[in-house]
């Protein structure tokens, strides 16, 4: 600590200064013109975004699930959701309009925005999104149950940290249920992020109005939805408050910048291109504070690293970005989070990786197929979900583009473009490691999506900590309703596969009270409600994946019949893997009804019950009834 | 400005109290909102106070609010994390034992915070 805090010497002085400067000299742009903006302004602000909430949340309880086409949700919300949605993204804009900065204000603004626009699954459909969450609240529940790990049962089990946490909920407050946390964690997790993205935001841009607004666009393009109830979302908030935690107590460079040839070439380098530095959100603990912050930024990655996967390995590049750029001063930080996930993934995930050695490193420098080989097989299914499909690249795009011209105009006008730039790229050197299940660019596309829109506000406002102009309001307005509009597309463009009703958990409950312990349990197309409970207590199989398969072939009884042949199986049907199998074009299309029709009279096959949601089978073992 | 820091610390140490009898005893729903917030907030909250991240009012400090919400929600989380992982890797696995602990480690960041000298300030811009 001794060293770092002598070799980052210059940097740290020049900090002090700026503070001695703004303490004694000007006001902070926050506590700039305080009086200036009447408080009827603030207050009717507060009141439209109240009513945006109000007109969006009874718009949204006036959908009807059975509208939902294949374009998602966007075919079935009413036009008032859209009036609520505007309302709510005009309030912002005013707010930030405002000569006075008010926090709060913002706050409650970006509130309603992350409800409107983050919450319409909970709000619609009352249960979790995703058939991951489920399973997700099933693994929970066989940790608290039987407080012990089978890492040979899945991956899940050799990266148990975010599922004993909720293990820990359930099993220290009896709550056998976590249904309710699972619908509403969309909106807590977004709720949740707003604190480390703006402090994340308040040091990579030039100041807080440009922060606010990166927050904002940060709601506007996430449509990725990995806001569930994951191990993702969750390494994802502590991913976003290490690098926020870094960047405001440990600014600097790592080592004496005049110390070697290679040392003075980067900080002239990175200086020339970007010499700013923002002031906003740096704080300067004292020496025993910034040991314990240490400690904490350890701890955090320790538990990211028993949480996840991937989001470990994704801060590596991103600390390194840092580093090299001169705004991170603890170069041991990035050693340990190389040593970290990779430890974990040779000592506690052994298991796992011995399993699935081909699969992990299969597919190690195949660029080409790990990225555009992965989207390529996104870019299928019916016409309407293609439309979500292009969508989905057209906002990733826009996103780039603004960044990328971002970039140019911080250059340019000398504002802080450099660390948010280096960061929002650095995620994408994982790309020759491996495809991720298909999911890669989607999840480095929310790796970078913090750092981005920093970059993005840059041509949208002006460097002055004063009220925004009329015309870069304007701006600023058009450009969250292009986001806002494409978000409603492309976030819930898969919502007839991805939510649920009560008829199916119905019929899911049913199932567990007809099986035995044990039985061998199908389902059709893999996109099913179920394991919430007794998730190791049975045999679970799927006929087909829900994913895009090219000319993909029927289903047949017999592939059900050998899967029960030895000693019979249950098999389900349900509403949402026939959405899913339209959607993603896993079987032919309609070839889910006739599957279900001509089973039904095969030989073995009984069926057991069936209501609105779907219907179960009972398959006789042996020789299938024959 | 004290005045808000005390209220904090008593809400925090209220919660990590509660949240041990309630680990073992009480209605679900009381449970669940007690338990949920210490393992959200509690220990966290309390090594926030400890290290006097003040809040946005301050001139000191405008910036140090988002950070240091994060921060307290982040260190809690982890520590439920690492807590509940290393019971469950050590075979002790007890969801009210380590209840206790997260409200004990709260507690005494608590107790130090009371402890430190009160003009020690974070420099904030």
């Amino acid at each position: 600590m001794t060293h770092e805090s002598t070799t980052s010497l210059p940097v740290r002085t020049a900090h002090r200064h700026e503070a001695h400067a703004h303490l004694g000299g000007a006001k902070p742009p926050t506590h700039r013109n305080l009086g200036l903006t009447p408080s009827w302004h603030i207050g009717a602000l507060a009141a439209a975004a109240a009513a945006a909430l109000a007109l969006g949340v009874w718009s949204m309880n006036q959908v009807n699930p059975f509208q939902i086409g294949g374009t998602g949700l966007i075919d079935a919300l009413p036009p008032a959701y859209f009036v609520a949605l505007a309302l709510s993204l005009a309030g912002f804009v005013a707010s930030l309009s405002l000569r006075r900065l008010v926090p709060a204000l913002l706050t409650w603004q970006l509130l309603v925005t992350v409800v409107l626009l983050h919450g319409a699954d909970s709000i619609i459909h009352g249960l979790p999104r995703l058939e991951a969450s489920f399973r997700h609240l099933g693994i929970a529940d066989t940790i608290s149950q039987s407080g012990q790990l089978d890492p040979t049962l899945d991956a899940y089990f050799n990266w148990p940290g975010f599922f004993n946490v909720l293990g820990t909920l359930s099993g220290a407050t009896g709550a056998k249920d976590l249904f309710g946390i699972a619908t509403w964690a969309p909106v807590g997790i977004n709720i949740l992020l707003l604190a480390p993205v703006l402090a994340l935001a308040r040091r990579l841009t030039a100041n807080p109005r440009q922060a606010w607004a990166a927050v904002w666009i940060f709601y506007l393009a996430s449509w990725i939805g990995q806001d569930y109830l994951s191990p993702q979302a969750y390494s994802f908030f502590l991913l976003l408050t290490l690098v926020a935690c870094l960047l405001s107590v440990f600014g600097g460079w790592a080592w004496p910048t005049e110390r070697t040839r290679f040392s003075r070439w980067l900080a002239r380098n990175v200086s020339k291109l970007d010499s700013s530095v923002p002031r906003y959100g740096a704080a300067e603990p004292q020496r025993a504070d910034t040991a314990i912050l240490v400690v904490v930024c350890a701890l955090i990655l320790l538990a990211m690293t028993t949480s996840h996967q991937l989001s470990p390995f994704a801060v590596i590049p991103i600390l390194a970005a840092l580093l090299l750029t001169g705004r991170l001063r603890l170069r041991f930080l990035p050693v340990l989070a190389v040593v970290l996930p990779v430890g974990w993934l040779l000592f506690a995930a052994s298991t796992f990786v011995e399993g699935h050695f081909g699969q992990l490193l299969g597919s190690l420098g195949d660029i080409g197929a790990n990225s555009l080989g992965a989207l390529s097989t996104r870019v299928s299914g019916s016409d309407a979900h293609m439309f979500v499909v292009y969508t989905r690249m057209a906002e990733v795009a826009l996103v780039w583009v603004l960044a990328v011209a971002g970039a140019i105009v911080g250059y340019r006008r000398k504002a802080p473009w450099l660390a948010a730039a280096a960061a929002a790229l650095a995620p994408l050197v994982l790309v020759p490691l491996q495809p991720y299940g298909g999911e890669l660019l989607l999840r480095l596309y929310l790796f970078s999506l913090p750092f981005a829109v920093c970059l993005a506000v840059l041509p949208l406002m002006s460097d002055s900590a004063a009220g925004l102009s009329l015309r870069r309001a304007l701006a600023l307005l058009l450009m969250g309703a292009v986001l806002a509009t494409a978000t409603v597309v492309t976030r819930y463009g898969n919502d007839g596969m991805e939510s649920f009703n009560d008829d199916e958990i119905a019929l899911v409950n049913r199932l567990y009270a007809t099986a035995p312990t044990g039985a061998v349990l199908i389902e059709a197309v893999r996109n099913t409600p179920w394991r919430y409970q007794h998730y190791a207590d049975y045999d679970y199989r799927a006929l087909v994946a829900a994913e895009p398969i090219p000319n993909a072939a029927p289903l047949s009884c017999d592939a059900a019949n050998q899967i029960a042949h030895k000693a019979g199986a249950y098999l389900i049907v349900t509403e949402s893997q026939q959405e899913a199998a339209e959607l993603r074009g896993s079987t032919p299309t309609g070839d889910l009804q006739r599957f279900t029709a001509t089973c039904a009279t095969s030989p073995g096959w009984t069926k057991v019950f069936e209501n609105a949601g779907g219907v179960i089978f009972h398959i006789e073992g042996v020789s299938n009834g024959n | 400005m004290a005045t808000e820091r005390s209220y904090v610390s008593y809400a925090t140490a209220a919660v990590a109290v509660a949240a041990i009898p309630l680990s073992f005893v009480g209605p679900e729903g009381l449970r669940l909102a007690v338990i949920g917030l210490l393992m959200l907030a509690g220990p966290g909250t309390a090594l926030v106070l400890l290290l006097r991240f003040d809040p946005p009012r301050s001139a000191q400090a405008t910036g140090a609010l988002p950070l240091s919400i994060a921060i307290a929600i982040a260190f809690s989380l982890a520590m439920s994390t690492l807590v509940a992982t290393a019971m469950i890797y050590a075979r002790l696995w007890s969801p009210p034992a380590a209840v206790c602990l997260l409200s004990a480690l709260t507690l005494v960041f608590l107790g130090l915070e009371l402890k430190r000298p009160k003009r020690v300030l974070v420099h904030a811009k």
